[in-house]
């Protein structure tokens, strides 16, 4: 079972209330773990989630000093998006730390 | 200041060990620039502005690696020179499908892999230049030169396509094509087949590595941010 760290969930919902200034997405100001992200009413088009997934690589890998790639094969060929939600988010980082 | 108009900042160049990479390395140097190369073996070069990593430019990780680390100790990435490259001049019949694989990883996965992470680095500053390295193999269709080429052929269409999917990050992607610059890669190319492909450019001469340097100048300036997915091959080859 994935343990939640608090760091890696704070990590990621600040990176997403940032990204939600940098690029006025409403929706991610007031984030929480089940906010849809990617996929049918999420609030992330593609070049946002670009963004995301190296903000999150970026910010995981200065907190943890471990490179860490979100958009690998696993990522892309699962059945459903590691990218959905804050909290499928989280999860998908502790699976590769 | 350097001949490229743009104020030296950092540079990362893949394949510094030797040959073309490690003469670009020693020029933009000279011209004030901090180079961060790389190569699977350890370099002589020694310099106090150059730093060097010994990696496979197909690690994924290894190559995440680096270009954090070149971001993180000199903040001012601003260019990236895909050079590092392998050949393998056969017949088809005799290329094992190993050796084929092998090119590919270097020349294609690992260029593909420094752009995707400086363009990771990148995105937010307001400006970036990729240069690909391609061969005048490609356009010229070179016999025995099946895995070399196809794997450049591969490099040209991830320049244009990443000049589209980077043009939103004001990073811009061009390749050169060089012609044969005398470099361990022409070793073992016999002088008859050289002399033919030399007959066949515009202008039949080897090429220098000032060549090579005046055309990565211009993709490096910052007025050259209007140009972007462009191949240019010397010696006046065309495809």
């Amino acid at each position: 079972m994935t343990q939640t760290h608090p760091p890696i969930e704070s990590i990621v919902l600040s990176t997403l209330r940032q990204l939600g200034e940098d690029f006025d997405l409403p929706a991610l100001r007031e984030v929480n773990l089940s906010t849809p992200l990617f996929g049918e009413g999420g609030a992330l088009d593609s070049m946002s989630l670009v963004h995301l997934i190296a903000d999150l690589e970026e910010a995981v890998s200065e907190s943890s000093g471990k490179t860490v790639i979100l958009a690998d094969e696993r990522a892309m060929s699962a059945r459903q998006s590691p990218f959905r939600t804050p909290e499928t988010l989280i999860a998908a980082i502790h699976e590769r730390l | 200041m350097s001949a490229s108009n743009q104020l030296p900042a950092s540079l990362i160049i893949t394949g510094s060990r030797k040959g073309l990479g490690r003469a670009l390395a020693e020029y933009y140097l000279q011209l004030g620039w901090q180079v961060a190369g790389c190569s699977r073996d350890t370099s002589d070069l020694e310099h106090p502005d150059y730093r060097h990593y010994c990696l496979d430019v197909a690690d994924e990780v290894a190559v995440s690696q680096m270009v954090s680390s070149v971001q993180r100790e000199w903040g001012n990435l601003y260019g990236l020179i895909n050079n590092a490259g392998i050949a393998s001049m056969n017949h088809a019949v005799l290329t094992p499908a190993a050796t084929f694989n092998r090119i590919l990883a270097t020349n294609t996965t690992g260029s593909f892999l420094f752009c995707r992470e400086f363009a990771k680095r990148l995105r937010r500053e307001s400006s970036g230049r990729i240069i690909n390295f391609s061969t005048v193999a490609e356009p010229l269709c070179l016999e025995g030169e099946s895995a070399y080429a196809a794997s450049k052929a591969a490099v040209e269409s991830l320049t244009r396509i990443l000049a589209r999917e980077f043009a939103p990050f004001s990073i811009t992607v061009n390749a050169i094509g060089p012609t044969p610059i005398d470099t361990d890669l022409l070793r073992g190319v016999p002088k008859p087949k050289l002399d033919d492909l030399l007959r066949r450019q515009a202008i039949p001469r080897m090429g220098t590595i000032a060549d090579l340097c005046n055309a990565t100048d211009f993709f490096l300036r910052t007025q050259s941010d209007f140009i972007t997915g462009q191949v240019l091959y010397l010696g006046g080859v065309s495809a």
